[in-house]
């Protein structure tokens, strides 16, 4: 029977809201059992995001953004404010080969829990921080919303349309998904480096710093030539035609890139070679680009007139990338990924029957993933306190009156 | 000292501009031997995107080749001809990982797909990034950065906060390439849950990346809320209900976010009469009046610099920063103190300033150890050194342009 890759790593998950949450999600699918560590005392917020009408009383067990960010996770309460609950989260420690968290400031140093105590409990521990600007330095305390971090990384800057202002980069949380990523790779590669030498590791990630990669081009432009970017929009430094044009019916576009005199020729040939395209402001590269404003509005006077699944049909045929703009609606019914079997069913005990997007994570000689419902609040308190930690049940029940277990 | 993290780990980089490079450089930063493969004589196209020292292209000189493939070996291979796909096969052979983002029919026209390459070397991690993957109705469809944005529903959730004129105002891309780096970083994702994985047991692995969703699961919560509620996503302003929000200022804009900071917000504004009122006084109210309380935000926001509102800010506690640019990243006191900007010699772009690591790690840090190659700067090395060829061998394969 083929294994998970991560089968037999287990996470110490103190990860809240959307950046933590996805990183161990994708270590979750990948086989590592990944105990979130809750508390009844202060919910992961998206626990309360996106609760179907109807389901308001089953909060919160009944979260939508939580279904989709928490796959395949464990969860306990564990109030973290009574010395009970440090006492087990150490124990908790120490057989976990991982501790992940993104809070806003110092929480696991106030609670004795930082690196250097970590490091006591088990030598080899890998600690994993993801934070906005890094644990360290001048800004370390500034608040770490995504679409803040993105205002003070550039991002924001050169996103727009020309000749319009900035705006928040979407989809909502961009930098969190930056973030995310770079640190489950980070992880995978501080757990790999300990198989092979039975070291650990602190990481310590910081949003500001991934964006920077992710803008590495307009890094270099300042560096080289002082330059800080512009907003261009759905636009190219070099390739015309390409841009977003509107088809048939309300909100209902196509993007076209054409990249190439080839592809130029091919694009003319499957909408007809009319005269326009004979133009001297169209006939290479250059002057295509220079020309635009224009040729997007004879773009779109053929667009307008068809389906944009059907101008993506034509066009990639004849060997020209276009390709439907799809909503989230688009994106639930596009065959594509339908047969890719993109999503994930699952039977939710609360929720019911749930449809969810799954990760990109496809490996052949691999099982598909773990993609267990995300966990009920507490849901696993027993076997983590219990079979893990050797706890009664009188113990528990004790322990959960005193709201330590909570 | 510390062996690095990904000491000894072998890949072969067959991939060009942004998302394979990204995933390379993610390795090879971390330690992993990688060599790029590239074409002779025109190499990486990436060489020709620039930004260019002065706007002059030069295709040693471009800021997104070198920052992208710093780390790596270099060497050239016409992998078209039978030599070249000999060579390859030999390169595979010794590697751990291949990168690579052709065509699915590409490889298989070369002989070089998954099922071949594994023959050769059973225990390869094959990562395949493609815009719609291996399989399905468009598998052989064309993309780039546009379309994979526009596909994969990112374009129609950007901007965040929607637009005033969904007539006029399309969906929208993400700036620059950053949806290509969304995809190599979730290619390298894979790709090191595979060389753990491999660890136990020798497994290879054929990884099936698809762009489309590497990106579309960035858009999952509001997938979720589709799936899950049924309201469909719409991209009119107003839709962002949560989260910061722009404001222009005297001297360009700020992100705030009142939602739970409502109370600071007011008072951080000068406890203006209007927002004694009930309704801006009950956040769930005032969420049907965004647009009115954004406005009033906005009239004061206009009379002070986005300084000013930051520090006004964090002496509040409301979470904000001023709309910064590039300029400001790259000489940032926080970004200095982490030290994480790196200098680099490159013999023929001189000394430059790069991004760095995206994460620190303790015990096997980040680190710059070579610039960008030069095109075939190591053909000697890889061909001759690790692979046995000789010197004349090297030309003739020169002369025969296989190299």
């Amino acid at each position: 029977m083929q294994k998970l890759p991560l089968e037999g790593i287990r996470i110490m998950d103190f990860g809240q809201m959307w950046a933590g949450p996805h990183v161990t999600e994708w270590l979750a699918v990948m086989g590592a059992e990944v105990i979130k560590v809750e508390t009844r005392v202060r919910l992961d917020f998206m626990r309360m995001v996106g609760i179907p009408p109807g389901l308001r009383d089953k909060a919160p067990n009944a979260g939508s953004a939580f279904a989709c960010l928490n796959f395949g996770k464990k969860s306990i309460t564990l109030n973290m404010n009574q010395p009970k609950a440090l006492e087990l989260a150490r124990k908790l420690v120490k057989i976990s080969d991982v501790v992940t968290e993104n809070f806003g400031g110092p929480v696991l140093e106030r609670w004795g829990l930082g690196y250097p105590e970590l490091k006591k409990l088990r030598p080899d521990i890998i600690l994993y921080s993801g934070s906005g600007y890094g644990r360290t330095g001048p800004h370390k305390e500034r608040p770490s919303y995504a679409e803040i971090v993105e205002a003070f990384d550039g991002s924001t800057w050169v996103n727009g349309y020309p000749g319009d202002g900035p705006n928040t980069v979407g989809v909502s949380p961009w930098t969190d998904g930056t973030q995310a990523m770079h640190g489950a790779f980070a992880i995978l590669a501080a757990l790999y480096h300990r198989a092979k030498t039975g070291e650990g590791q602190y990481i310590d990630a910081a949003m500001i710093e991934g964006s920077a990669n992710f803008l590495g081009e307009l890094v270099m432009d300042h560096v080289m030539n002082g330059r800080t970017g512009e907003r261009i929009g759905n636009r190219d430094k070099m390739m015309a035609p390409h841009g977003c044009y509107h088809c048939q019916g309300e909100d209902e576009w196509v993007a076209i890139a054409v990249a190439s005199d080839e592809e130029w020729k091919a694009f003319c040939n499957v909408i007809g070679n009319p005269e326009w395209t004979k133009k001297k402001e169209f006939s290479d590269e250059l002057s295509r680009w220079k020309n635009q404003d224009e040729l997007d509005r004879y773009v779109e006077e053929w667009t307008r007139k068809h389906h944009k699944y059907e101008v993506m049909e034509m066009l990639q045929k004849a060997g020209v990338t276009a390709g439907a703009s799809l909503s989230v609606q688009g994106l639930a019914e596009d065959i594509h990924l339908k047969e890719r079997e993109f999503f994930i069913e699952t039977e939710h005990p609360v929720m019911g029957k749930l449809r969810l997007a799954g990760l990109p994570w496809r490996l052949s000689n691999a099982p598909k993933g773990n993609y267990h419902y995300a966990p009920l609040l507490g849901e696993h308190n027993d076997y983590v306190f219990g079979e893990l930690l050797g706890l009664s049940k009188e113990e528990i029940a004790q322990l959960v009156a005193e709201k330590v277990i909570h | 000292m510390s062996q690095r993290a990904l000491s000894g780990l072998r890949v072969v980089e067959y991939s060009e501009f942004v998302a394979g490079p990204y995933c390379g450089r993610l390795l090879a930063g971390l330690g992993a031997e990688v060599i790029k493969v590239e074409k002779p004589g025109v190499g990486d196209k990436a060489r020709n995107w620039g930004p260019f020292p002065q706007d002059l292209p030069h295709p040693e000189k471009s800021g997104l080749f070198l920052f992208l493939n710093m780390n790596k070996l270099g060497v050239t291979l016409n992998v078209e001809s039978a030599q070249g796909a000999k060579i390859f096969r030999e390169l595979v052979k010794r590697a751990d990982v291949l990168i690579e983002s052709n065509p699915p029919k590409e490889m298989t026209r070369l002989g070089l797909d998954y099922e071949n390459l594994s023959k050769l070397n059973p225990s390869l991690v094959m990562t395949s990034i493609t815009p719609f993957g291996q399989t399905g109705p468009y598998r052989d469809f064309k993309g780039c950065d546009l379309i994979n944005s526009h596909m994969s529903g990112e374009a129609f959730g950007n901007p965040a906060e929607g637009v005033d004129n969904v007539e006029q105002e399309p969906p929208l891309k993400t700036p620059a390439h950053t949806g290509d780096f969304m995809t190599g970083l979730s290619a390298a994702v894979c790709t090191m849950s595979a060389v753990f994985g491999r660890l136990a047991n020798g497994t290879g692995q054929h990884i099936d990346l698809s762009q489309q969703e590497a990106l579309a699961s960035v858009g999952r919560q509001e997938l979720a809320f589709y799936l899950c509620e049924g309201t469909p996503h719409t991209r009119q302003k107003g839709r962002k209900r949560r989260g910061g929000i722009l404001y222009p200022c005297k001297d360009g804009y700020v992100c705030i976010w009142a939602g739970p900071f409502l109370k600071a917000l007011i008072e951080m504004i000068g406890n203006p009469d209007w927002a004694q009122t009930e309704l801006f006084q009950d956040p769930t109210l005032l969420s049907q009046y965004m647009e009115e309380f954004n406005r009033l935000v906005t009239a004061w926001t206009m009379e002070h610099t986005a300084e000013e509102i930051d520090r006004a800010a964090i002496a509040k506690g409301v979470p904000c920063s001023p709309v910064r640019t590039v300029a400001e990243l790259v000489n940032d006191e926080q970004l200095a103190f982490r030290e994480f900007f790196v200098e680099i010699d490159h013999p023929v772009a001189g000394r430059l300033k790069y991004p760095g690591a995206p994460y620190k790690l303790s015990a096997t840090p980040w680190k710059a150890a070579r610039p960008a190659p030069l095109l075939g700067e190591h053909n000697e090395q890889v061909y001759c050194q690790m692979l046995g060829y000789s010197r004349p061998d090297l030309v003739r394969m020169r002369q025969a342009g296989v190299i």
